[in-house]
């Protein structure tokens, strides 16, 4: 910024008109397709609307709002993504950090071979590593069942995804294998970036390897961190294809996440005002929650 | 403090495999070592490194980019494993010790601050993780930022300081623990050269005040003649000389000693002779004959010279103008206030004379002038050309 207040007034009107120029296209984009809808979104959510399949829309102001926190399958499906973020994002945290600090300063064949295998599921299509999943927690063939009963561990075939008790954690297993890739390969860069002297500096202030990590490593990939945080939850908070292909919320709504209960709620019911009110909500406890985050992890540094 | 003894240390960079490392890890740059040997095992940076240093010592690794400074000084901290021979601190052969456990401290060349610690912290951190109690982290810290003058700091991130504080509160982090040795790897090296002169002269009285060993490396021999006790001079992984500032200076073991140590570099003067007429030596160069001193006839006749072809050798200090001597043509000659630099031309070659302003008529040594140059012979050095090795 500095050196832009020395160039002539002219300049850098001319500089800034050819920056918005250059910008437009992605501009209108992203004002069609994000802004406008999240702007409809928070609009049709103070109406009794179903996008004009029936009647017009009725303006209803917060009743919408109301219905949702008397409504118990939505709550349901709250406290079921609670635990969804609650899990996966530890388990997701603590297991990238492990396996980044344990293939970081590899040879660099072995890095990016592991890097490989953590990233495989992120980029290999949802929808082909969810059936996959299907496949394997059949109740009938499924390897699950054949593995556990062959080795004892359990007497009966479990209807893994049709049984209450374990639909979500079975999901949740789906996510953490697709959710942790990321954030290794965001983590091994991380680590590989520390500066290597301040290490050495640790090392001969008398810091054994823990000592290191907690005081030298830690704080500095703290931001890499607290982006991994927020992407991750943001992550798990908008489960969705994961549900759809294998569950559709069922067994008796057990593994509705508000995202699932949107779509269901807006496409299935066609109750477009309900659904955008609790994607309001959604949007509020993350940007919420982000904030938090931000604010503890800059108050650091 | 502690006195330290390395025998015939040995450093060797296995082949291929470090270099991918280094590569990834963002090495510094000027660590290439591409004028050293490289052979079957690998790249050998330091070889035949044998020294021992007194308790309380300075001693000052000096050589050119790549000559295995810094890799001795490394693996006497421990941060890179000895390929071959012995090292002590003390009495403990620390070869397989790890560095938090050799009780050493370390000033890097580019401060290596905890950048997220403050500075109190930065310097209380060795204290903690021997878990020091309160109290005498605070006083030691305090006493410290004292002697160099970073008080009122003690409160600020590193980001929030300049170079020389920055360099001040690496020097108070090694410090405040007392270590038994005390690194210092080119620590004025990223200072300007005004801040870099202070820093030094700090550092000497600094050294009146604390009772450690230092081991400090650098590529300024500046730095190098005034820091030190001791100076170990080193080209391509070799000791070249060990001695005290004065000797090193006039006594110069080999050429390249001669030329690395003092600025100007000394004038070489290729193909001259040595003759041997009855007891007496004399030198032919240039067209006339040099007589030399009883004392230089004595080592030589106690070496039992012959006649042979030499390279004299004469420190730019040393050369006189005067009205009769070896004829030049001065090039350029460049005013320093107290002294004169004369860049002169003899028969082709190329040397420098360093002559004091005072008294002296300018119009004399003007760009392009004739003069005559002389020297006292007693101060030459003969070098033999093939071993490189000093005469006298």
């Amino acid at each position: 910024m500095g050196s832009k207040t020395s160039l002539s007034k002219a300049l850098v009107r001319r500089e800034t008109i050819s920056g918005y120029l250059f910008m437009l296209p992605c501009l209108f984009f992203f004002l069609t397709f994000v802004i406008y809808p999240m702007f409809m979104c928070v609009f049709t959510s103070f109406f009794d609307s179903n996008m004009g399949k029936n009647t017009t829309d009725v303006f209803i102001g917060l009743a919408n709002y109301r219905e949702l926190f008397s409504d118990r399958i939505f709550l349901g499906a709250l406290r079921n993504t609670f635990v969804i973020v609650l899990v996966s994002v530890p388990v997701v945290m603590v297991f990238s950090l492990w396996v980044a600090s344990a293939i970081y300063d590899m040879p660099m064949v072995l890095t990016s071979a592991f890097r490989c295998i953590f990233y495989l599921p992120v980029v290999t299509g949802s929808v082909a590593v969810t059936v996959v999943w299907k496949w394997m927690y059949n109740n009938y063939y499924g390897i699950f069942n054949f593995l556990g009963k062959n080795l004892g561990l359990i007497d009966k075939n479990i209807n893994w995804l049709g049984d209450e008790k374990y639909a979500l954690w079975c999901i949740i297993l789906i996510l953490l294998t697709t959710s942790v890739g990321q954030p290794i390969v965001l983590y091994v860069s991380a680590l590989g970036n520390v500066d290597k002297t301040l290490i050495e500096a640790a090392e001969v202030d008398g810091a054994n390897r823990s000592q290191v990590f907690r005081n030298v490593k830690w704080p500095q990939i703290m931001p890499t961190t607290l982006y991994i945080l927020i992407i991750t939850m943001i992550n798990s908070f908008q489960c969705f294809a994961l549900i759809q292909l294998l569950t559709s919320g069922g067994p008796n709504h057990s593994t509705d996440t508000i995202m699932y209960y949107i779509y269901y709620t807006a496409f299935k019911l066609y109750r477009y005002g309900y659904g955008n009110a609790m994607g309001v909500v959604l949007m509020i406890i993350i940007a919420v929650l982000s904030a938090v985050q931000f604010k503890l992890g800059s108050s650091d540094n | 403090m502690a006195s330290v003894k390395l025998v015939n240390i040995k450093k060797v960079y296995p082949n291929t495999e470090t270099k991918k490392k280094k590569v990834k890890k963002g090495e510094q740059p000027e660590e290439k070592k591409v004028n050293l040997q490289i052979t079957d095992e690998g790249v050998v940076a330091v070889q035949e490194f044998s020294l021992d240093i007194a308790d309380r010592e300075f001693v000052v690794l000096v050589g050119p980019s790549g000559c295995g400074k810094s890799t001795t000084l490394r693996m006497i901290a421990g941060l890179e494993e000895i390929t071959a021979g012995e090292l002590y601190i003390g009495d403990r052969l620390v070869n397989d010790v790890a560095p938090k456990d050799r009780d050493i401290a370390m000033v890097f060349q580019n401060y290596a601050l905890y950048p997220h610690m403050s500075v109190y912290d930065n310097m209380a951190f060795s204290l903690k993780l021997r878990k020091t109690p309160k109290a005498e982290i605070d006083a030691k810290v305090k006493e410290a930022a004292e002697i160099l003058g970073i008080t009122e700091y003690l409160d600020r991130k590193p980001k929030a300081l300049s170079g020389g504080q920055r360099q001040r509160v690496a020097i108070g982090r090694a410090i405040v623990r007392d270590p038994k040795v005390l690194l210092m790897d080119e620590p004025l090296s990223n200072l300007d050269a005004k801040l870099r002169n202070q820093m030094r002269a700090e550092l000497i009285k600094l050294r009146q005040r604390i009772t450690t060993t230092f081991v400090y490396v650098t590529h300024d021999q500046t730095e190098a003649m005034t820091l030190g006790d001791r100076i170990v001079i080193m080209r391509d992984g070799y000791i070249q000389q060990i001695g005290t500032p004065q000797e090193v200076f006039q006594h110069p073991h080999n050429l390249f000693v001669a030329g690395f140590i003092g600025t100007p570099q000394m004038n070489f003067f290729n193909n001259c002779k040595l003759v041997k007429e009855g007891n007496t030596y004399a030198v032919e160069m240039l067209g006339k004959k040099v007589a030399l001193s009883a004392e230089q006839n004595q080592k030589l006749a106690a070496a039992g010279a012959a006649d042979q072809t030499v390279t004299v050798g004469v420190r730019p200090v040393h050369l006189d103008i005067t009205n009769e001597g070896f004829a030049a043509k001065i090039d350029v000659s460049e005013m320093m206030g107290s002294e004169m630099h004369l860049h002169m031309n003899i028969e082709g070659q190329d040397i420098i004379g360093i002559i004091p302003t005072a008294g002296l008529d300018l119009n004399t040594v003007k760009n392009g002038s004739q003069v005559f140059f002389n020297f006292n012979p007693a101060l030459i050095h003969l070098f033999n050309p093939e071993t490189e090795l000093n005469l006298i």
